[in-house]
């Protein structure tokens, strides 16, 4: 990665005029070289003229993430010759509501969820996307019509239109390990759950510890776990039941929920299953918990988390993921579970318009694609590009499952999904006994129908 | 515009504005209300002396107003309406919200962060400007302690989250617990008890603020007083508890209030620290759960707080008052 970086920088200065006249912008890939698709990008500069023009955009990107949001956005800037003020926050999910309703809101905003923007949408505080935006999406997105219902909210007056534009996906039914620390160990890649269930045990018999488990994230505490329990309902329900509990049609104590809450504390409740016993888990960051997979000794041997988690790996890691596997018994094939974010205009200009379509030129996804941590649906792209073939994989096991299910608690109520769905789980690794827990999710749920 | 020439326009404006007003309201009250000639101009100064105090202090009032009684006013009636603010409810938010096990802890929490942390922070305050000040180097250690307060809440919480690490090689609690042979634990965790690792980080950012205020104070207590009171044959204990602490009492209250009503506001600590997960609620963390998602919950809570505020503040006034007479 720092290499491609430095070659690039070097070849920048080294062709400091010409086609980089306006080159005071360092693009982490040259223009013109490469198997991007830079007709796209031409085609683009060719069609906007932003120059002057002023977009402001925050979202959840911070750190790693924010660096290479911003290389995508370099492209958008030197193309249109306007000017992006990108700003990432940790607790975006309050902050983007306080600003909408202060009236201080950014052109752009990246929502983490749809939950949040159907919210926002319905209040109003979104412009909808270009009338043809939702036909691009079909044409040109893998799956795309579930791409535009995921988008399409209803405004205070119950007229629907596609407000969010799916960008960087992610898979969240995935296993990350060492390749090298399970070779030396002698394990192999479960097949089954039952198999890592075996495997758990295997781990624990040999003195070591399986599972790298962390839920910390400030003020968003808690979702890590909600990504386990929906991969279990998943696993141990038919998708039906799976989309009556996102809808409450069942109520979120129902036993088949409670179930999949227990089935995770099979995990994460056990001291000999998680790196620094149960306490860690609720404490833990889980940008950092996966670190203990590369220490030596290992402290951990599996890590369950979406396919961004790769930005927060250390440089050189040696690392590979495996589909976390489905119960052989349940015989409900192999569901998958995926989310991804969303770009909306919260503030309509001219530029941020001009962003959205942007957003459709293959090169604003292949750029970040060929850093680190993305998928996308986006047909028209080069997959060549994919910084390592870890994440072609991915595209792989996507194009394999036999379910595709959307992140719940991102679908559900925002303050559910986002609130005390994540407490509660907190309160549920924490000792308190999943029914108790589920109930009063329930009771808030029911509260607020 | 630049920003400058903004700047100068504003401060021309404002300044302008606020001499014109009372030069004007002064000009009109004199001479055209109430004009000091005729038959009654003896009565017209009376009367006109009378108004102008309540006309140049209107621009206050209407201000606190505006932007005091307006928006309490305004959280109550909102308090009483559902969550997105359509429906009539009564007290029906607040009904809910005492039915909340949720809010009862951060309740009860929260009354103890009212009780603990000013007391402590006082005392430790109290303590430390009595100690350092016949020191050589009394000043280096009160600029040391008071360096806490020009930390934000929020960077205060993140420095004390590494003292309070679970890792053995970070937290001191856990270094001292794996020193003498036990299993690291996170003091966040443990019930009860976390409220108080909490509250020491305000205690330690506000003590600071305590001791210089009371340094202060203790020099102004008269040396005479103090000088009689060991001729008489006062220990220390007896000159400290008997003679200086009461002549400083109304400053210790001052303090002592001044930190309560922080108390009740302070939201960050719990926020970065714990997020209110471990039993730590308190209200005003308690009210971000519910704060731009159910507006009527979020206002019932605001209200819930300033109700318990206002004691305190009637109590502070009508001290500042004794303390004038």
């Amino acid at each position: 990665m720092k290499k491609i970086y430095l070659a690039s920088a070097a070849a920048l200065a080294l062709s400091a005029s010409g086609a980089l006249a306006d080159g005071h912008i360092n693009h982490i890939f040259p223009v013109g070289e490469g198997e991007f698709n830079w007709d796209s990008y031409t085609a683009y500069a060719d069609a906007f003229d932003l120059s002057g023009q002023e977009l402001t955009m925050t979202g959840p990107w911070t750190g790693d993430d924010a660096e290479l949001v911003n290389a995508v956005l370099d492209y958008f800037e030197s193309a249109t010759g306007a000017t992006v003020q990108y700003s990432g926050s940790d607790s975006f999910e309050t902050d983007i509501v306080v600003a909408t309703q202060a009236g201080s809101a950014p052109n752009i905003a990246v929502f983490p969820q749809p939950g949040l923007m159907t919210d926002l949408a319905s209040r109003g505080f979104l412009t909808p996307l270009a009338p043809e935006t939702a036909d691009w999406v079909r044409e040109n997105y893998a799956a795309g019509e579930s791409w535009v219902s995921l988008g399409t909210a209803a405004n205070a007056a119950g007229e629907e239109a596609l407000y969010g534009f799916f960008y960087k996906v992610d898979l969240k039914s995935l296993v990350w390990y060492s390749p090298e620390a399970f070779d030396e160990a002698g394990y192999d890649i479960p097949e089954t759950m039952e198999d890592l269930l075996a495997l758990n045990d295997q781990i624990v018999e040999d003195g070591a510890t399986p599972w790298c488990i962390g839920l910390g994230s400030g003020g968003a505490t808690g979702w890590p776990a909600t990504d386990w329990v929906e991969d279990i309902m998943l696993r141990t329900q038919s998708p039906d039941v799976y989309d009556a509990w996102v809808a409450n049609e069942i109520p979120f104590d129902a036993p088949e929920v409670v179930n999949a809450i227990e089935t995770f504390g099979v995990f994460a409740r056990n001291g000999d299953y998680v790196n620094g016993g149960v306490e860690a888990v609720s404490s833990t960051d889980f940008r950092e918990s996966p670190l203990g997979l590369f220490t030596f000794p290992a402290e951990c041997y599996l890590h369950r988390q979406a396919s961004f988690i790769p930005t927060f790996f250390p440089e050189d890691a040696d690392v590979d993921f495996f589909y976390f596997p489905a119960f052989e018994g349940e015989d409900l094939g192999s569901p998958v579970l995926g989310a991804g974010t969303l770009f909306g205009i919260t503030q309509d200009s001219e530029a941020a318009q001009a962003f959205m379509a942007f957003l459709q030129t293959e090169i604003s996804h292949e750029v970040w694609m060929a850093q680190s941590g993305f998928l996308t649906p986006h047909t028209g792209v080069n997959s060549e590009l994919f910084a390592s073939d870890t994440l072609r994989q991915m595209n792989d096991i996507l194009l394999g499952a036999t379910t595709f299910r959307f992140d719940a608690s991102d679908l559900m109520p925002s303050e559910i999904g986002q609130g005390i769905f994540w407490s509660g789980m907190v309160d549920y690794v924490g000792g308190e006994d999943a029914a108790s827990v589920a109930a009063r999710i329930q009771d808030r749920w029911a509260e607020i129908q | 515009m630049s920003p400058i020439l903004q700047g100068i326009i504003t401060i021309i404006v404002g300044v302008g504005g606020c001499v014109g007003y009372f030069y004007f309201a002064n000009l009109f009250l004199d001479k055209v209300l109430f004009p000091a000639k005729g038959p009654n101009a003896g009565r017209n100064i009376n009367r006109a002396n009378q108004i102008r105090p309540w006309v140049f202090l209107f621009p206050a009032i209407f201000a606190l107003g505006l932007y005091l009684m307006y928006p309490v006013v305004g959280s109550f009636i909102r308090s009483l309406y559902d969550r997105s603010g359509d429906e009539f409810v009564g007290a029906g938010n607040y009904i809910r919200l005492f039915n909340n096990p949720d809010f009862r802890t951060a309740f009860l929490n929260n009354i103890l962060w009212a009780l603990v942390v000013p007391a402590l922070s006082t005392f430790m305050g109290l303590l430390i400007a009595q100690l350092t000040d016949r020191l050589k180097w009394g000043n280096i250690a009160k600029s040391i302690i008071f360096m806490p307060m020009a930390i934000s809440f929020v960077g205060a919480s993140l420095i004390w989250k590494f003292v309070y690490a679970q890792d053995p090689d970070l937290g001191i609690i856990n270094a001292i617990r794996t020193s003498f042979g036990g299993d690291p634990v996170d003091p966040l965790q443990i019930p009860f008890w976390n409220n108080f690792l909490l509250m020491f980080i305000l205690v330690w950012i506000q003590t600071g603020f305590a001791m210089v205020i009371l340094s202060a104070a203790l020099r102004g207590v008269p040396e005479e007083t103090i000088e009689a009171a060991i001729i008489d044959g006062a220990n220390p204990f007896q000159v400290f508890f008997k003679i200086k602490v009461p002549q400083i009492i109304g400053t210790i209250v001052v303090v002592w209030t001044t930190i309560t009503i922080l108390v009740l506001k302070v939201f960050d600590i719990v926020y970065t620290m714990t997020g209110g997960n471990y039993g730590t609620e308190i209200l005003p963390s308690f009210m971000m759960d519910f704060m731009f998602r159910d507006d009527g919950q979020a206002t019932a809570v605001a209200f819930v707080i300033m109700l318990v505020v206002l004691p305190v503040m009637i109590w502070n006034i009508l001290q500042a008052r004794k303390e004038m007479r």
